[in-house]
């Protein structure tokens, strides 16, 4: 009898010390669930272009420009955005920070479509965009001017104006550098061929990084 | 310290010098470690530092585009340093952003505890922290942990080499501290064994030998004049040890006399008083036992004392009746003057020990004469007269009687002596006329008479002669001891020489003096008789062709003795007494005129001084006449010689 009495004491034990794991995983799936959200819910949202944003930021570090060393600190780097800005307020925590000592601004330009349908009033105002939009050190090309990226691309082609775009052809349109989500996260693929037309050095740090280089072989030919 | 202090010389040497030795490679070991650890440890940061920065520099970008695959991947760039064993980025918000272990090191090592930078040692890694800036903006930081096995690994094994090295030079360092020691120790131990032998022996003239001019050598020589100095008390020292022993022993000596002097005069006290004892012991018991009265009698004061039992019968009076009266009463009244008896103021005054007459009274009134000797004695400090009386009653009156008839008796003698002398004298008168008539009746009647009336005539002549000659013998008798001659120092030798002239003896007899006689004090005519008698009796019966006689003295203890032998006939021991009496002859007279008066004088005069005289002879050998005379007082001996006479 005791014996019996033991065997199912020892099988309780073995029972409860079962549901105490399951408890356990139980415990660690909602913690889980608790934090996913947060994770993924940030670069499908508005925190994909706080992301971008920041990248826009980084590009600038990990690239040099001609003339750059000599270059007036007091000059800032000019950040443009053409076409419909998808960014929001995703700019405003890097606000204000300098990028190689330098004061970084962001402006916002009207796409070529949108220049041109109201663009026959004012001849010259069109021309100060244009030659604003070439004094910019890095131009991102929203996805609004997916029509007129050549065109776009064009119109900085023989100025030191590193262009990023994140829509589909944008490197074949002669854009330098474009992003690309993958895995949900941010990522770029950068044209070398372009760099090297716009006189712009991508650090190799940057290379590494980038998930498609084209015009690899040209990466020497640059540097000599 | 004090372990070393009881050290050998040489130990403590070797001991220093290994000491310094081990002390100093182990001070350049540890520093010599701890240096390459420090420089190790240095590198080491440096190593890792340079590391840190490169990854750092390498993940910027990887941080700046959010690629964590990226930042992995740089990471395993550390493959290639072995050392490394842990690997993290963290991004800016302090989470790790990036991790690399190295192989299967994930197990053991975790992620450090954030840090912006610095480096830290512990659980035996290097953690080294590294910020990563871009731009001016720190964008994350990297760590990189480092196995400091390996470098321990490399200390612990510089440590055993230097723990070699230690070790090896030590025992270099020992087999020469060993050898080299000698140079310091080796004088000193000489000196030490030095020492200690003289200290042993107490040879203080070895000399320790000096090796050379150094300290220890100054140290030798120090000794060596410290142990001449000593060898010079030593020597000093031995003297005054062995004068002090001789004085000692002088000491000792006259301490022992002293001490046995003073035993001795202690044991002689002790039997003094022990004898002191015994005397009044036995003078009690003489005074007790007496026969005669002793009275003890005050000097001062004549009242009685003490007294015997004879006393108490002496006087009819008990010892109580007596005790404490006057000396006084025991006199009668006309033996008494003044307040004393007159015999105890005569002893008092000068006649103490002398023997007084007197007479004493009994209580009963009875006289009786006593004799009383008396003798002052000291008592107690207190002068006593100790009066011993003795009863002469009976003496004094056979006293009496005996003088009454010495006196009756001296009277005859002197009439005997008288007596004699008369008759010899008067008796050679009517003899000298008969010879002279007999001679004349030979002259006038010659032709007349025939042969046989000569005949008959000279036999008368002869027989007169002879009595004429016995006459005279009995007169030399008799002279002596009557008549008296003076004292005088007489000279043997002389005295025989003469009488051996006087006796002009034949020539085939020859007299010998055999040894020297004394000189003594003496009537000289005496002495003279008595060698004369002898001398001449000698050569008057020799027998022998070849006659020899020989006087010879012996000095004895109280007297001389003196001996005449002859080599003549001898004479037989039963006649022995019988030649010394008067007219006895053992020879006819016929044959030798004698009168046998001769050994009767010598006799007589050997006696009268005190002497002795015998013979002793062998017949046909010859006979020695023994004669001996006192040393001394020859003189007083006559006054014997009268009692001896008349008795």
């Amino acid at each position: 009898m005791n014996l019996k009495g033991d065997k199912r004491q020892s099988c309780r034990i073995v029972r409860m010390r079962i549901r105490a794991y399951n408890l356990m995983v139980l415990a660690l799936v909602l913690l889980m669930a608790a934090i996913a959200p947060t994770v993924k819910a940030d670069p499908v949202t508005s925190s994909e272009y706080q992301v971008k944003a920041a990248f826009l930021y980084n590009f600038i570090k990990f690239a040099d420009w001609p003339g750059e060393d000599t270059a007036d600190s007091n000059e800032p780097i000019i950040i443009g955005i053409v076409g419909k800005n998808p960014f929001g307020d995703a700019f405003k925590p890097i606000e204000n920070k300098r990028i190689k000592e330098r004061q970084v601004i962001v402006k916002q330009f009207k796409g070529l479509g949108e220049q041109e349908k109201s663009g026959e009033k004012d001849k010259d105002e069109i021309d100060k965009q244009i030659e604003a939009i070439r004094k910019c050190q890095l131009l991102f090309i929203c996805s609004s001017e997916r029509a007129r990226f050549k065109e776009t691309v064009n119109l900085v082609k023989d100025y030191s104006v590193l262009t990023v775009g994140d829509t589909q052809g944008f490197l074949d349109s002669g854009g330098i550098i474009k992003f690309v989500m993958k895995e949900n996260k941010v990522r770029f693929e950068i044209s070398i061929t372009a760099a090297n037309r716009a006189k712009i050095k991508v650090r190799s740090q940057l290379l590494r990084l980038a998930k498609k280089v084209v015009g690899e072989n040209e990466i020497n030919g640059a540097e000599d | 310290m004090s372990l070393m202090r009881n050290m050998a010389i040489k130990h403590k040497l070797i001991l220093i010098i290994m000491l310094t030795c081990v002390t100093g490679l182990l001070l350049a070991g540890i520093v010599f470690i701890s240096w390459e650890s420090n420089v190790f440890r240095h590198n080491m940061v440096q190593n890792v530092s340079t590391q840190a920065e490169m990854i750092a520099e390498n993940c910027k970008a990887a941080l700046a585009f959010q690629d964590a695959e990226d930042a992995k991947e740089t990471l395993q760039a550390l493959r290639v340093e072995p050392s490394i064993v842990f690997g993290c980025v963290y991004a800016k918000d302090n989470k790790l952003f990036a991790t690399y272990y190295r192989d299967y090191a994930e197990i053991r090592v975790h992620p450090p505890k954030f840090q912006e930078s610095g480096y830290s040692f512990d659980g035996g890694f290097l953690t080294v922290f590294k910020p990563i800036v871009l731009d001016g903006e720190l964008i994350g930081t990297v760590c990189l942990r480092s196995d400091m096995g390996p470098m321990y690994a490399m200390l612990k094994r510089n440590t055993g080499i230097i723990i070699a090295v230690l070790f090896l030079s030590s025992l270099v360092a020992f087999l020469m501290s060993s050898r080299l020691q000698k140079v310091i120790s080796g004088p000193i131990l000489s000196l030490a064994e030095v020492t200690k032998n003289v200290s042993e022996a107490k040879d203080y003239s070895t000399r320790a030998i000096k090796h050379g001019n150094d300290e220890v050598g100054l140290l030798i020589d120090a000794f060596n004049e410290m142990l001449e100095q000593i060898q010079q008390r030593d020597i000093e020292l031995v003297d005054a040890k062995e004068k002090l022993e001789v004085r000692v022993e002088e000491r000792t000596a006259e301490l022992t006399t002293a001490n046995e002097q003073l035993t001795q005069e202690i044991a002689i006290r002790e039997k003094a008083e022990e004898d002191l004892r015994r005397a009044e012991e036995k003078y009690r018991i003489q005074f007790e036992g007496a026969l005669d009265a002793i009275f003890v009698c005050d000097a001062e004061t004549g009242v009685i004392v003490d007294c015997n039992p004879a006393a108490t019968k002496l006087v009819g009076r008990e010892k109580s009746e007596l005790i404490g009266q006057h000396q006084r009463i025991l006199h009668p009244p006309e033996e008494i003057k003044g307040e004393f008896s007159k015999t105890f103021l005569e002893h008092l005054k000068n006649k103490q020990g002398q023997t007084l007459e007197t007479q004493i009274i009994t209580k009963k009134g009875v006289m009786s004469d006593v004799a009383v000797k008396a003798s002052l004695l000291e008592v107690g400090g207190k002068k006593v007269m100790q009066g011993i009386f003795r009863d002469i009653t009976l003496r004094k009156r056979a006293e009496q009687r005996q003088n009454k008839l010495l006196e009756q008796l001296e009277g005859a003698n002197n009439e005997l002596k008288d007596f004699a002398y008369v008759v010899s004298h008067d008796l050679k008168a009517p003899l000298r006329g008969i010879k002279t008539l007999a001679d004349w009746i030979t002259t006038d009647y010659a032709d007349k008479l025939d042969e046989d009336g000569k005949k008959q005539l000279d036999l008368l002549v002869n027989r007169v002669d002879r009595m004429h000659n016995l006459i005279d013998g009995i007169l030399q008798y008799s002279r002596v001891g009557r008549v008296k001659e003076k004292q005088v120092q007489v000279n043997l030798n002389e005295l025989v020489t003469e009488v051996v002239d006087m006796i002009s003896s034949p020539e085939n007899i020859t007299i010998k003096v055999e040894s020297e006689l004394p000189t003594i004090t003496c009537e000289r005519t005496r002495i003279q008789q008595v060698f004369q008698n002898l001398l001449s009796n000698a050569v008057k019966y020799m027998d022998k062709p070849q006659g020899l006689v020989k006087v010879g003295c012996v000095e004895e203890k109280d007297f001389w003795k003196f001996g005449v032998t002859d080599n003549g006939p001898g004479i037989e021991e039963k006649f022995f007494g019988k030649i010394f009496q008067m007219f006895q002859t053992l020879v006819p007279r016929d044959e030798f005129e004698s009168t046998g008066v001769g050994l009767t004088v010598v006799k007589k005069i050997v006696e009268m001084y005190g002497g002795k005289i015998w013979v002793e002879s062998k017949v046909g050998e010859g006979s020695t006449f023994f004669f001996t005379l006192p040393k001394q007082e020859m003189g007083v001996k006559n006054e014997n010689l009268k009692a001896s006479f008349v008795s």
